[in-house]
């Protein structure tokens, strides 16, 4: 009888936690938030949350249209502050949860706050560091006590009212900085981005010197032929795929919209209306050929030996040596290779190499967003506001670590050079009515583009490597999987 | 409760005591500290075990993600989960655990056996043995990461073994076998805990058993079958129980050292990409509470054939007397033909 009690409690923590505890491997710290989570969610009911907060939001979103009349909220808009002038005497102490846990313990982020508390002596900002971000801002948000600044994770667009603090009208904001559309819900911006990414590929001039490239490649076949001639004549590994680490796999999924369709209206406007996005368009473009390239590189052999042994922070080192050619990660990597190791001036930065109608598009994005929690004083959400205006402004965070500038007026980094002649153009949002169909088309099809879904495209790697699947079954899969979403979601489908 | 009652037939045999009395006497004192000391616990319980459960099992008639709206949509999660190939493929790779389990369960019943007769050294054994148990499960994935990787740990030790490199399979890529290699780390982590359960259990053992055994001619194989074996069936049958319940809940191993990929993706592991990547919290709710399921039917399953097993084990005694009966006689017609 004891073994049975024993047993049924120890089974049912188990069931328990095993849920609602998965991502809590790392911390204690962790298990807390879940807990909370949990306890906390059926306390304050979601439609109270909105009735409430739905009045606040829409004396902000009048604030923000008519300019003028901000003491109605006591919050002033993003376009209306003067970074080093404006309310220079504001007390006020606020909190921002970040993911850069390595600028947090580096001590880049506790010097950028010092060097803000020269300008704003009186606003005291705590910062901390979550390590898995992704998920645990997402169940830290649910319970609405976080603090007054964190990086917007996946949330839907049309729930950006019920835990943001509008920033400004999309048409200010877009005065002020780049990529303001990022997070922009019914004609508001809720967000800034603190950097922005250009996505290309990071490659090693010497290991291309030494391979006989003298021109960057700019189709996906003459991709592969470097990638070829990189075996043929050096020891380096042409490209490394950083398998194991997952989330570096969907990084390919940055390249599906802009880069190979060429259109930047492609993968939030018509992407999910698409009846056949995975089929082989014929001219070396398209989301079939970004892929193929993975694909034909792994079954030749233009990868690393082992895939599921490889090693994201050894890969800097290995870069950076000459040991590796090619990495397909956004701009934002280029500063760490640049620092892992002596030969940071070998690492390079070139465009992706697909070509439509003649011309190689990058796609430019905002990284991860400011934003301000909509449940905070007046007092502290202007002081959020002032910090994330200082960071975008004054900081120089964002050229530090290699971005596209957020700012419109600020300055690009020397890597983006073999960028000239590219058109750089950044996606545009979903039309108004749609702005959530790309998140439920990728959760109902679990390809999850951009979101997270690393495992389709791992699934790539293994099937080149065993030769479990053609390419073209691949795609099939794919295309059945996105078709029955459509149905599911009832979405009108193009041809 | 007991308490409870034998106060009211107390107070029909003597005068009615009021509140106040009963509280201040010997049964009502009784009572509130029985009370005071469940309710920290019951509450506890009730709180982070049973309510987040209840949560989570009306989670699993809902379309959700974490964020946003909900809608109820009954049973379908339930039969989404049946119809889909990747949930129930998934528990097949739990056989491989299941597996481990068994050759974990039968190590550590050998070792324990062998330590807990005088060994030189012993302590030392069950010390390092112990060891693994008490890393941190993804300390455990970092190291077994880099032991598996090509050309590193355990290739090396191969290599001084005698084998050639190439020879070698890649512990983790090679599909038909990178399963066994993880459910390698989870038997090295738990083989050493079980072994210590099982040395507990067979310390009980009164010696002068073994000494009567001896006595009567028994040798160390028969001693551990008719006297250990028997004597700690309880913790056996708590150790299995638990071990085949952990294989069908295995997280950690693929989790930590191939994310799930390259055709490592446990039951667990799956329900944590749905839940968490997919955000389709309701489905994996309905998966959670399937695996629940399963594991009680799985549970239920082993207690009677253990029951069945053990019932043997005791019932050996009266075949032997039986056997013995029917030799006397035989004896006793030989005698008599003669």
């Amino acid at each position: 009888m004891k073994l049975k009690k024993v047993l049924a409690l120890s089974l049912a923590a188990a069931m328990t936690f095993s849920l609602i505890g998965c991502g809590s491997d790392d911390g204690a710290a962790n298990d807390t938030s879940a807990a909370d989570n949990t306890t906390t969610e059926d306390s304050t009911p979601a439609a109270d949350d909105t009735a409430a907060d739905d009045t606040t939001d829409t004396a902000a979103d009048d604030a923000a249209d008519d300019g003028a009349s901000t003491e109605a909220t006591g919050v002033p808009t993003y376009s209306q502050l003067n970074v080093g002038t404006d309310y220079t005497d504001l007390t006020a102490s606020i909190k921002w949860i970040h993911h850069k846990t390595d600028r947090e313990e580096d001590g880049t982020i506790a010097a950028m706050v010092e060097a803000f508390n020269q300008v704003y002596p009186n606003i005291t900002v705590e910062t901390e560091g979550v390590t898995d971000y992704a998920e645990d801002s997402l169940l830290r948000l649910s319970t609405g006590d976080w603090g007054d600044i964190m990086f917007i994770p996946a949330v839907d667009k049309s729930d950006l009212a019920t835990y943001f603090q509008p920033m400004d009208s999309l048409e200010n904001m877009s005065n002020e900085i780049n990529f303001a559309d990022q997070w922009e819900f019914g004609g508001t911006s809720y967000g800034v981005p603190y950097m922005a990414n250009a996505q290309g590929v990071l490659y090693n001039k010497a290991v291309f010197e030494a391979a006989g490239i003298t021109e960057l490649p700019t189709t996906p076949t003459e991709f592969l032929d470097c990638l070829q001639k990189i075996k043929d004549n050096t020891d380096a590994i042409p490209l490394y795929t950083n398998y194991a680490a997952g989330w570096t796999m969907g990084a390919w999924d940055a390249y599906l919209g802009t880069v190979a369709n060429g259109d930047a209206a492609y993968q939030n406007q018509k992407f999910v209306h698409t009846a056949n996005p995975f089929d082989d368009p014929g001219d070396d473009t398209g989301i079939y050929n970004l892929y193929r390239i993975l694909y034909d590189a792994v079954a030749n052999g233009l990868t690393e030996d082992d895939y599921t042994t490889t090693d994201w922070e050894g890969c800097k080192a290995m870069i950076n040596n000459g040991e590796i050619g090619t990495m397909v990660l956004g701009s934002w990597a280029y500063a760490q290779m640049v620092e892992a190791g002596e030969h940071g001036d070998d690492i390079g930065y070139m465009p992706f190499p697909i070509t439509v109608g003649g011309t190689q598009y990058v796609a430019a994005g905002g990284d991860y967003n400011f934003a301000i929690n909509v449940n905070s004083s007046d007092e502290n959400k202007t002081a959020a506001m002032v910090f994330i205006k200082w960071m975008t402004e004054e900081s120089g965070w964002c050229f530090n670590e290699g971005g596209y500038t957020v700012d419109k007026n600020g300055q690009n980094p020397d890597m983006y050079s073999a960028f000239d002649g590219c058109t750089v153009v950044a996606d545009q949002p979903a039309v108004a009515g749609e702005e959530t169909l790309l998140n439920d088309m990728n959760s109902e099809s679990e390809l999850s583009f951009n979101a997270g879904g690393d495992a389709k495209v791992q699934e790539i790697v293994e099937a080149a490597a065993t030769g479990s699947k053609t390419f073209d079954d691949l795609m099939a899969e794919w295309t059945q999987k996105w078709n029955d979403a459509q149905d599911y979601l009832e979405i009108e489908v193009n041809n | 409760m007991a308490a409870m009652t034998q106060t009211v037939n107390n107070s029909g045999r003597h005068k009615k005591r009021t509140f106040g009395e009963w509280a201040r006497s010997r049964d009502g004192q009784k009572v509130f500290v029985m009370v005071a000391f469940m309710i920290i616990p019951l509450v506890l319980l009730f709180v982070f075990t049973y309510l987040p459960f209840a949560e989570m099992f009306g989670f699993s008639f809902y379309n959700m993600k974490y964020t946003g709206d909900r809608k109820f949509v009954g049973l379908k999660n339930y039969i989404r989960v049946f119809q889909r190939s990747d949930c129930f493929g998934a528990l097949k790779l739990s056989l491989y655990y299941m597996g481990g389990s068994i050759v974990q369960l039968a190590l550590s019943l050998y070792l324990a056996t062998v330590l807990s007769f005088k060994v030189k050294g012993g302590s030392v054994f069950k010390g390092f043995m112990f060891f693994p148990y008490l890393i941190n499960g993804i300390a455990i994935g970092f190291i077994f990461k880099f032991f598996y990787t090509r050309g590193f740990v355990f290739d090396t030790v191969l290599q001084w073994c005698g084998f050639s490199l190439d020879n070698l399979p890649y512990w983790l890529k090679d599909q038909s076998i990178n399963n066994i290699s993880l459910v390698g780390t989870s038997v090295w982590r738990y083989f050493g805990q079980n072994m210590v359960l099982f040395i507990g259990a067979i310390m009980s053992v009164d010696a002068e058993l073994y000494e009567a055994a001896m006595l009567d001619g028994a040798g160390r194989f028969q001693q551990f079958k008719y006297i250990i074996l028997p004597s700690i069936k309880t913790i056996i049958t708590l150790n299995v129980i638990l071990s085949i319940t952990g294989s069908l809940s295995a997280f950690e191993p693929p989790y930590v050292i191939t994310d799930g990929a390259n055709g490592t993706g446990t039951y667990f592991v799956v329900m944590h990409e749905i839940s968490h990547t997919q955000q389709k919290v309701g489905l994996a709710s309905a998966m959670a509470i399937i695996l629940l399921m399963i594991i009680f039917a799985a549970t239920i399953l082993q207690k009677v054939f253990f029951k069945y097993v053990f019932k043997s084990a005791e019932d050996e005694d009266l075949n032997a007397t039986a056997k013995r009966d029917k030799k006397l006689a035989k004896l006793a017609q030989r005698k008599a033909g003669r």
